[in-house]
């Protein structure tokens, strides 16, 4: 009964949700997942890549890209592994009741969410760094002569999709924290990512093309390429993290004010 | 100690738990009952913070649970034993559990041991038994080796043996002075566990009392006699009626009365001439006090002379 003032608060609960996410087999199920789904990605992209320099329409040509790039295209598709196991992480806990045992053992409700998102942002981040590398260098004997590798380039791509993943991961944590439910998050995520900036970009009106740029896919797309019009492209990391951080402060308002 | 103020808990216009006062002293098992819907869970997740009270104070060891830095290292408890995620390993989850707050890991070992789950510790939680599950969530709440420790139902699901285990755990826990808060709806058990007794019923206090006393309020004692001449015992009952004395005859020559005790009874008999083979008190037992006392408050009753 003598308590060693030692151990436990955030260090102790990020530790003890790290035991917890590698201990089901959803996490490694995702990542696998995700491999699956990033290796085949890369490869369509670097057969396309190939065909399009080869076929006889010089309009579609890419010429060489850089190797890293390929990652970028085919992220597109396995993020939604990655936004599988984040997603868990919280879900799967209301899910099956465990949220009032995790909540026993972490009774603040800001300390648990954080250690959450602090598995969240690690294991989304290293995962992505991993799959573009492994995706990309997969790619590299089947893009031959029209990839191009630079070392300094090359790690800069990859980790630019580890940074991307990572806040993916983050805005994931927040909607499950937020919906409580596996199916909503995940409905929520496919929109917000895929649906409505595609819908708002086709839309041919100028500001509602524009307001696109500012969700959260399309800013993380526009700073891992480098590539954006309506801000510098660098600002795109920061519109995503924005996205994640307000999706973990509405979260936390939910699992505040909401009984377990 | 589990010190409870005023606590008051409403869903909407429904009142679970109605200005709940009282204290919850260690070295003591503290039975709480009530019937089904009367607000013993809702108690319980309050004293946990997992539910937030519309009014009062819910207080372990004078400070919120939440404000503990190591809350298991406080307050053990298991309220529902298939909350956790069915994927993962009783080992696996008892670690992750003393990571939280700072425990050491081979309290884990020790705990699954205690409970006798060593075997199927690497075994996933969702393929045990519900009394398996029962003994896993025991072992989490001894994890922390707390000085207060609180149990929803723990029997539910064991066996004979594993009853009788959670009831000599229950008292050594106790015994070592620890305060110890259980709920049950087996009164027998309880009668058999616990040294006082906190009843709730649609929410409110009914009694919080040494079970003995608790015993002792019940209105059905009553003294049982029995003798060779049945006429004579009913000229007894009859002399005794006007004195609010009811008499139920339960077989010829025998006879049930209640309002009174063994002494009165004696001396009537010895005057009356009437013999008496058998002059008994019959005790309440904890299951009748506790129906008297939750008569008035049983949220989901079956209908009189329903039987199924």
């Amino acid at each position: 009964m003598t308590a060693v003032p030692a151990g436990g608060g955030m260090p102790g609960a990020v530790r003890s949700e790290w035991t917890k996410a590698w201990s089901v087999r959803g996490t490694w199920w995702s990542l696998v997942g995700a491999g699956v789904l990033m290796g085949a990605a890369c490869l369509q992209l670097a057969i396309f890549t190939v065909n399009a320099n080869g076929n006889d329409d010089p309009a579609d040509d890419r010429g060489v890209v850089a190797l890293g790039t390929i990652a970028f295209g085919a992220v597109d598709l396995a993020q939604f592994a990655i936004i599988g196991l984040a997603m868990l992480l919280i879900t799967s806990e209301y899910t099956s009741g465990a949220i009032r045992t995790t909540l026993q053992w972490i009774p603040r409700r800001g300390t648990m969410l954080l250690a959450k998102t602090a598995v969240a942002a690690a294991v989304g981040a290293v995962a992505g760094t991993l799959l573009a590398a492994g995706g990309s260098l997969a790619a590299a004997p089947l893009l031959g002569r029209w990839g191009e590798f630079a070392l300094g380039t090359w790690l800069g791509d990859v980790l630019a999709v580890g940074a991307y993943l990572g806040l993916i991961s983050v805005f994931t944590l927040g909607l499950g924290a937020m919906l409580r439910s596996s199916v909503g998050t995940l409905i929520v995520a496919f929109l917000i990512l895929m649906v409505i900036p595609a819908t708002l970009q086709a839309s041919d009106i100028e500001a509602v093309e524009r307001a696109a740029k500012f969700l959260p896919g399309v800013a993380g797309t526009s700073f891992m390429r480098g590539e954006a019009e309506a801000y510098p492209a660098p600002l795109g990391l920061l519109i995503l993290a924005a996205w994640a951080v307000a999706a973990v402060a509405a979260g936390y308002q939910v699992l505040r004010r909401r009984d377990a | 100690m589990i010190t409870l103020d005023g606590l008051t808990k409403r869903y909407g216009d429904r009142t679970a738990v109605r200005d709940l006062s009282l204290t919850i002293e260690p070295g003591l098992v503290t039975g709480f009952l009530g019937p089904n819907g009367a607000g013993k869970s809702t108690t319980m997740r309050m004293i946990l913070g997992l539910d937030r009270p519309t009014a009062g104070t819910a207080l372990v060891g004078g400070r919120p649970y939440a404000a503990y830095r190591h809350p298991l290292r406080q307050v053990g408890a298991l309220l529902d034993a298939k909350a956790l995620h069915p994927g993962r390993s009783a080992r696996r989850h008892l670690l992750a559990m003393a990571h939280s707050n700072g425990i050491p890991a081979s309290r884990v070992d020790e705990v699954l041991g205690v409970v006798g789950l060593p075997d199927v510790a690497g075994k996933r939680a969702g393929t045990f038994s519900l009394g398996m599950g029962q003994r896993l969530g025991i072992a989490g709440a001894l994890l922390g080796d707390p000085p207060v420790l609180m149990f929803d139902e723990p029997v539910n699901g064991l066996d004979p043996d594993g009853v009788r285990w959670v009831r000599e755990l229950m008292r050594s826990l106790a015994a070592e002075g620890r305060t110890v808060f259980v709920s049950s709806h087996l009164m027998s058990e309880m009668e058999l566990t616990a040294d006082r007794l906190v009843v709730i019923g649609k929410g409110r206090l009914l009694a919080d009392a040494p079970i003995a006393e608790v015993l002792a309020g019940s209105s059905r004692h009553r003294v049982r006699i029995r003798g060779p001449r049945p006429e004579g015992l009913r000229r007894l009952a009859a002399e005794l009626a006007p004195h609010g004395v009811a008499a139920e005859e339960v077989a010829p020559g025998e006879l049930l009365l209640s309002g009174t005790t063994v002494d009165p009874v004696g001396d009537l008999a010895f005057r009356l001439g009437v013999p008496l083979y058998e002059l008994s008190p019959q005790d309440a037992t904890l299951e009748q006090a506790y129906m008297e006392l939750t008569a008035g408050s049983v949220e989901y009753a079956a209908p009189q002379g329903a039987d199924r």
